[in-house]
């Protein structure tokens, strides 16, 4: 009888042991195939396993076209990872369908608050005053990175391309023939909603007011708008197909002065033979430049059976000593991004000016659908359509979402 | 088969109706009954609505778009990939030197992975960079840049034809292997009845390979209505919804902004097109034999 | 049959021109794949790289791509065989079948090639995940089978309605058992449609994307049609790689039918097919 007391109670203990030794973590992440930024990542996890040697983190890579849809089968299909970055413009969404865990208390408990990081950042994690992911990366739609050479041959200087006017009268001057001016691109995607975007918030307008309602048909974001359909002639044919990847090619190659990107683009540049530089975005009526944030926030899956081992493995990510080594875009985390600016990025100081005026997309659970809207209206935009009588369309449209 | 080989047939049978059963009737009656509810990933609870999305879909300003646009692109690749199919075959069976070759050749576009084939398309399109724009700029036939497919003018037919490069392979081997079986007796009592070869053609070889045009005809069909990555990769179904097909547009609804209810209704939709489509062609077919029958 | 000077002249033009409408987007694909990383895209587009590199076939060939290939050829050749098999049953009960029940099940056969994949394919992931499946080669293998199979049954049933029944029924006669038949007659005679189905069957696989993407997660795991996704990022593709891999892929698919072209028209047209 004793033996067998004895036996069981070892065994377990033996079991319980050996549960705490097995926690797998399942992490998605979108393949970085710019950077070669999976190693460093894999040797970022590496550390963290080192750390906890209780905790495995099996890392998945998906490449970014096919990951939204990944996700949301893996989801619906009752098989979520533990962990996933998400798009800023997805957090809403996964919250409001249950799919990912409130975050709220363990913030608090970890010491992480909106202050460590870029405050749009910190806020498109936020639903209904609750927190559903941690700031990952970040980074602003956008730079306008010029090229120098083409400049000064056309007697432009830099500071000009800051205003509306101002790069309006820059463009003219650059385009010549077999040369186009600025890298405006318009197809079907996320990079045409928001570089549009900082136009609208540059000139002082809106997607969405304050009260949720489709801002896109007042004077500031119409005018936005008009200015970008006559900006185009100045822009490579074909833009309505066109993104920013195409403009980059463009770019490279020397026969575009302007091109539009986030700070992401420039070790591209820096490893090209382009003699280039770069301003923040272009200020219009409102005086300011106002970029577009874009970015990644860590997820907890509410599926998931390990959420504290979930939690450590995102503290551990977006620490300060390693928050810049797992990513290619900016860390969220402000301590590090300086950090990150100093080491790898030129005008270290405009970048964070730039990521301190950016406004973030709407933050709805609908974003993508009011995304789709906008890009038709874009679209419209773009092959010259009256732009007050699309506009007005499209928020007939993203009202009735309601 | 006689009566005691119906057990046969049902062995036979058997696995087949299960996996279809179970993989694609459960799946696609799930789907339908989704259909007439309110769901969405952001609102998991579904809601009954009955005929409500259908109507919301059917009076939605995409939707005839997305009909016309998926009739003109199925009518436009089905034809066009048989008829070039057809030729290339012909071609191909006349004895000449490079015949081998070329057989082996011409199905390389049809390996190539789908995805691929609309990435290397696309970037040949391309207004500046692609090569097509440069060999026409080459040989004098354009002067400026043309935007294939950032414009609404030019973009179906241009999606259309890479479909045609990447599908007429498949139909030139069907009809290869059915012009090999043309009675080489019957073609040459015609040729010493005097007939040339377009009446040779006319005459013995089509009728003798119509089953055959049936069957291509129904299949690329059914695979070109449904066929996603080519459109989705090129242009996202843009410009402005110009290229926007059946299957483009379910993906979109439901992975691009999760709406599963209302893809759910393309879905029912999309094969109720299909399926007029294809019968459609099949009644014409009959109509016609029967009428040749009676003349 | 002999042509006149005149015409060999034209039917060869049209063989160039053949070759030429299939040839110049390879020719390109294998440009790009030459061009350096380093050397910008020209405008006009240059036909062929000033300073040609195998730096991108270096970089593609990575033991991931080995793997992608060889997932690739098991995926699709199981596929094929199974396939195959299961429709050739299939047909042959619908082609020699006299029960009213069959008309019924074959229209469900064909309304089943009519669905849209993307609006089925969360149920299936959910089939796949109950059976325990997930990232395997199974559920690919089953997922496949399953939406090859209808077109499959419909091309083989075709086929096989063509079969003169009398030789079935003269060995009928003779004895023979109905697996006999089937087996020692039906089989080697169908052989044409047998191959055209697994050619059909075979494309469909080898570049299905979907499925491919939705089942599989890890790297080893992944077929070529996804994999070669990896040179696709958030803001730009890398062409030289894709490229590079892309033709790649290509190569030994063609070598393939090469090869085999001569036995396989051969094999397509062998008797029976009259129509």
């Amino acid at each position: 009888m004793k033996t067998i007391l004895l036996t069981t109670a070892a065994a377990l203990g033996l079991a319980s042991a050996a549960a705490a030794q097995e926690v797998t973590l399942q992490f998605w992440d979108n393949q970085q195939t710019e950077s070669g930024l999976s190693e460093f990542q894999q040797a970022a996890v590496d550390r963290f396993m080192a750390e906890n040697p209780d905790i495995t983190v099996e890392v998945t890579t998906i490449p970014y076209p096919e990951y939204q849809q990944r996700l949301l089968t893996a989801v619906q299909g009752g098989n979520a990872p533990d962990i996933a970055t998400l798009d800023q413009i997805w957090v809403a969404a996964f919250a409001q369908a249950g799919a990912v865990a409130d975050l709220t208390d363990f913030a608090a408990g970890a010491g992480l608050s909106r202050d460590g990081f870029f405050g749009g950042a910190w806020d498109s994690a936020v639903v209904n005053d609750r927190l559903y992911g941690i700031p990952f990366n970040v980074d602003v739609w956008q730079f306008s990175f010029y090229n120098q050479d083409l400049l000064d041959a056309a007697g432009v200087a830099p500071a000009d391309l800051t205003t509306f006017d101002g790069l309006r009268t820059a463009a003219e001057a650059l385009t010549t023939d077999g040369q186009f001016g600025v890298g405006l691109f318009g197809h079907r995607g996320e990079d045409t909603v928001v570089v549009v975007n900082s136009f609208i918030f540059s000139n002082g307008g809106e997607v969405l007011n304050a009260a949720g309602e489709c801002a896109l048909d007042e004077a500031p974001a119409v005018e936005a708008m008009e200015y970008l359909q006559d900006l185009a002639q100045f822009a490579p044919d074909g833009i309505l197909n066109a993104n920013s990847g195409t403009m980059r090619e463009l770019f490279l190659n020397g026969s575009l002065a302007i091109e539009f990107w986030p700070a992401l683009e420039q070790p591209t540049l820096q490893a090209s033979d382009i003699n280039w530089g770069f301003v923040n975005g272009t200020a219009g009526a409102s005086g300011t430049a106002v970029g577009t944030f874009g970015g990644w926030n860590l997820a907890v899956f509410e599926s998931s059976a390990n959420k504290e081992a979930a939690q450590k493995f995102i503290e551990f990510m977006v620490r300060e000593d390693v928050n810049g080594d797992v990513v290619d875009l900016i860390p969220a985390n402000v301590a590090a991004a300086e950090a990150f600016l100093a080491e790898n990025r030129e005008g270290p100081e405009d970048i964070l000016a730039h990521l301190g005026n950016a406004k973030p997309r709407p933050l709805s659970a609908r974003y993508l659908e009011v995304a789709e809207i906008q890009m038709t209206l874009y679209q419209d935009v773009f092959s010259g359509a009256n732009v007050a009588e699309a506009a007005t369309a499209a928020c007939e449209d993203i009202d009735a979402l309601n | 088969m006689s009566t005691q080989n119906r057990w046969l047939i049902w062995i036979f049978l058997a696995p087949t109706m299960v996996l279809m059963g179970v993989l694609l009737y459960y799946p696609m009656i799930g789907t339908v009954v989704e259909s007439f509810y309110d769901t969405s990933f952001i609102s998991p609870e579904p809601r009954f609505v009955g005929w409500a999305v259908y109507e919301k879909v059917w009076n939605s300003r995409q939707f005839p778009q997305v009909v016309w646009n998926s009739v003109v692109w199925t009518l436009g690749v089905v034809l066009l990939q048989n008829l070039l199919g057809f030729f290339v075959a012909m071609l191909l069976n006349q004895g000449l030197p490079a015949q081998g070759m070329l057989r082996a050749l011409v199905l390389l576009p049809f390996v190539l992975p789908g995805v691929v084939t609309a990435i290397l398309w696309r970037f040949m399109y391309d207004p500046q960079l692609g090569l097509i724009n440069s060999l026409m700029i080459r040989l004098g036939l354009v002067e400026d840049n043309a935007a294939w497919l950032a414009s609404s003018d030019t973009a179906m037919a241009a999606v259309i034809f890479v479909a045609v490069w990447k599908g007429f392979p498949f139909s030139m081997l069907i009809f290869l292997a059915a012009l090999q079986s043309v009675d080489r007796s019957q073609l040459e009592a015609a040729t010493l009845d005097g007939a040339g070869p377009w009446r040779r053609l006319i005459d013995v070889t089509l009728p003798a390979i119509k089953p055959v045009i049936l069957v291509n005809v129904v299949l690329t069909l059914i695979l070109t209505f449904n066929y996603f990555d080519i459109v989705w990769v090129m242009t996202r179904g843009g410009p402005q919804n110009a290229t926007h097909i059946f299957p483009t547009r379910i993906f979109e609804t439901g992975f691009g902004q999760f709406r599963f209810g209302e893809a759910a209704v393309y879905g029912v939709f999309s094969i109720l097109i299909l399926a007029v489509l294809a019968a459609l062609y099949v009644i014409v077919q009959k109509t016609a034999d029967g009428r040749r029958r009676t003349a | 049959m002999t042509q006149s000077p005149q015409t060999r002249a034209v039917l060869m033009l049209a063989q160039v021109m053949l070759a030429l409408f299939i040839l110049i987007p390879f020719f390109w694909m294998l440009s790009v794949s030459l061009k350096p990383a380093t050397e910008p895209f020209a405008i006009p587009a240059r036909l062929w790289p000033a300073d040609p590199t195998l730096e991108n076939y270096v970089t593609a060939f990575r033991p991931e791509f080995r793997t992608y290939f060889l997932n690739s050829m098991i995926v699709s050749g199981s596929t094929v065989v199974i396939t195959v098999t299961l429709a050739l049953l299939a047909a042959y009960s619908f082609a020699r079948g006299t029960l009213l029940i069959l008309s019924g099940l074959m229209a469900l056969v064909v309304l089943a090639q009519m669905f849209p994949h993307s609006a089925i394919i969360i149920p299936i992931y959910k089939l796949m995940r109950a059976a325990d499946l997930l990232n395997t080669y199974a559920s690919l293998i089953i997922a496949y089978v399953s939406v090859t199979l209808p077109v499959a049954i419909w091309m083989l049933r075709g086929f096989l309605l063509k079969l003169p029944i009398s030789l079935e029924e003269a060995a009928a006669i003779d004895g023979a058992g109905p697996l006999r038949i089937f087996f020692g007659i039906v089989v080697p005679l169908a052989r044409p449609g047998i191959i055209a189905t697994a050619v059909y069957v075979l494309i469909v696989t080898w570049q299905e994307f979907l499925f491919a993407l939705s089942f599989t997660s890890t790297q080893d795991m992944r077929t070529l049609p996804v994999g070669l996704n990896d040179f696709i990022g958030q803001y730009g593709i890398r062409y030289g790689e894709l490229m590079a891999s892309s033709v790649m892929v290509s190569m030994p698919v063609i070598a393939l039918f090469f090869f085999l072209q001569r036995y396989f028209v051969a094999g397509l047209t062998a008797g029976a097919v009259k129509g």
